[in-house]
């Protein structure tokens, strides 16, 4: 696994947690592949609007087609693995 | 049809959560505003939903779990919620962003929970409560809109109703409502001590095994000519409820002490309720529009317990049978709420 995969995973769990006030949890509390919805960390659909703005906001990348949310949405490296593909040259900042 | 308060839930500047606290302790300001005492919320409220509540929301919903509690309930009937301003500080944040990121990409938490009837919906979540819920939205008599459309409920056989009122400051409320000359600015000794709280009550048509105290009448009046008429829908008020000004012990007035807006109490303790026990609410809990939430609390607990506040001077001769409640709000909506011993 590429060292850039490893910081965007980190810098989307810093990102989920502010953005979703999940404030019992740490970064490291949310596993790679754990599911973030429902049976997982919890997340609900209010939950899913936040994370399209968060990429929007974030990483200028726009869910194009709706039906791929529960796909990209499942865990923080799923989410990782889309913004890796729909972006030309991401930087990762820490 | 009697109804009776069976329990309630209050947070607000006193500490009121707590009856016997609030029956020792009085707490004061001495800034323009008045902010609630407030509890950890998370003993009250699941850590989930918790994250999303603003503080009106976490205020709301607190003080309505802790009525519900209080009267063993688990799910109201209905709920009815009250509010003028709503959910102020989501409000804020909504807006604000819209400026911040030039009307795009906008998060949606704070638009959906910037919405009046939000308490009244995280109730509803919080309890799984699918039952009628609605929020009454109507400036200074939006409380007393409430406890109308709970009584019609109970009425109609609907039963128990949880009502209730709440309004919040927030630092860009109090500005501009200050700058309105509704409330107190920082630098003159003007205008009203805003205020803010959360009252709940669960309202019953039999008494049960216990009770605060029975609603026994509600008055509305709006934009009244001249103090005359006040005084006049007082008494035809009364005798409606066959209640006479000796039977009530108690007066919860809502003086503030700022000579402009205190005109028409002060002809008032001049007339009808000259030489009568009377206390003004609102230097416990501030001046905002469901203020009377607030005193509908305080009435009943001091009807229940039949004592007066430790710090009360001048306080009700016991046993004590009736409170009645003025409100106004900004003179212009005006309303009286009569309780009674159960």
């Amino acid at each position: 696994m590429s060292l850039n995969m490893d910081k965007l995973m980190y810098k989307l769990k810093e990102q989920i947690i502010e953005r979703l006030h999940l404030k019992d949890l740490k970064p490291e509390n949310i596993g790679d592949d754990q599911p973030l919805f429902v049976e997982g960390i919890g997340l609900d659909s209010i939950d899913a609007l936040e994370l399209i703005v968060l990429l929007q906001q974030e990483y200028n990348i726009k869910l194009s087609n709706a039906e791929d949310g529960p796909r990209v949405f499942h865990s923080v490296r799923t989410i990782a693995d889309y913004i890796t593909a729909n972006s030309g040259a991401l930087k990762v900042t820490t | 049809m009697k109804v009776y308060i069976r329990s309630a839930g209050n947070i607000s500047p006193q500490h009121s959560l707590d009856t016997d606290s609030f029956f020792l302790s009085r707490t004061t300001t001495s800034n323009n505003y008045f902010k609630s005492v407030e509890p950890d919320y998370d003993s009250f409220i699941d850590s989930k939903m918790i994250r999303r509540m603003s503080r009106i929301v976490k205020m709301g919903v607190t003080a309505a779990i802790t009525c519900l509690k209080e009267a063993h309930v688990e799910i109201p009937a209905a709920i009815v919620t009250a509010t003028a301003y709503g959910c102020l500080e989501d409000s804020s944040s909504f807006l604000r962003r819209m400026i911040e990121f030039d009307e795009k990409l906008l998060s949606p938490t704070a638009f959906i929970q910037s919405t009046h009837n939000t308490v009244g919906a995280q109730i509803a979540l919080m309890l799984k409560c699918h039952n009628y819920n609605n929020t009454i939205v109507h400036r200074g008599l939006s409380f007393e809109n409430a406890l109308t459309e709970s009584i019609l409920l109970l009425k109609e056989g609907t039963r128990p109703v949880l009502v209730g009122a709440m309004d919040e400051i927030t630092d860009d409320s109090q500005a501009i409502l200050s700058r309105f000359g509704l409330y107190r600015k920082t630098d003159n000794r003007m205008g009203n001590i805003a205020g803010e709280g959360a009252a709940f009550f669960l309202l019953e048509k039999d008494q049960g095994k216990k009770s605060l105290a029975i609603l026994k009448g509600l008055h509305i009046l709006y934009k009244p000519e001249s103090n005359k008429a006040i005084q006049h829908s007082l008494l035809e008020f009364l005798k409606e409820k066959e209640t006479t000004l000796d039977q009530i012990g108690l007066i919860l007035t809502s003086h503030t002490g700022n000579k402009k807006m205190d005109e028409q109490d002060k002809e008032l303790m001049n007339s009808v309720f000259r030489n009568k026990v009377t206390f003004p609410f609102k230097s416990l809990c501030g001046d905002y529009p469901t203020a009377s939430g607030f005193a509908l609390w305080m009435g009943s607990v001091i009807l229940k317990e039949q004592m007066a506040p430790f710090w009360m001077e001048h306080g009700p001769q016991f046993p004590l049978s009736n409170i009645l409640i003025h409100h106004h709000s900004g003179n212009s909506h005006h309303s009286f709420i009569l309780i009674s011993e159960s």
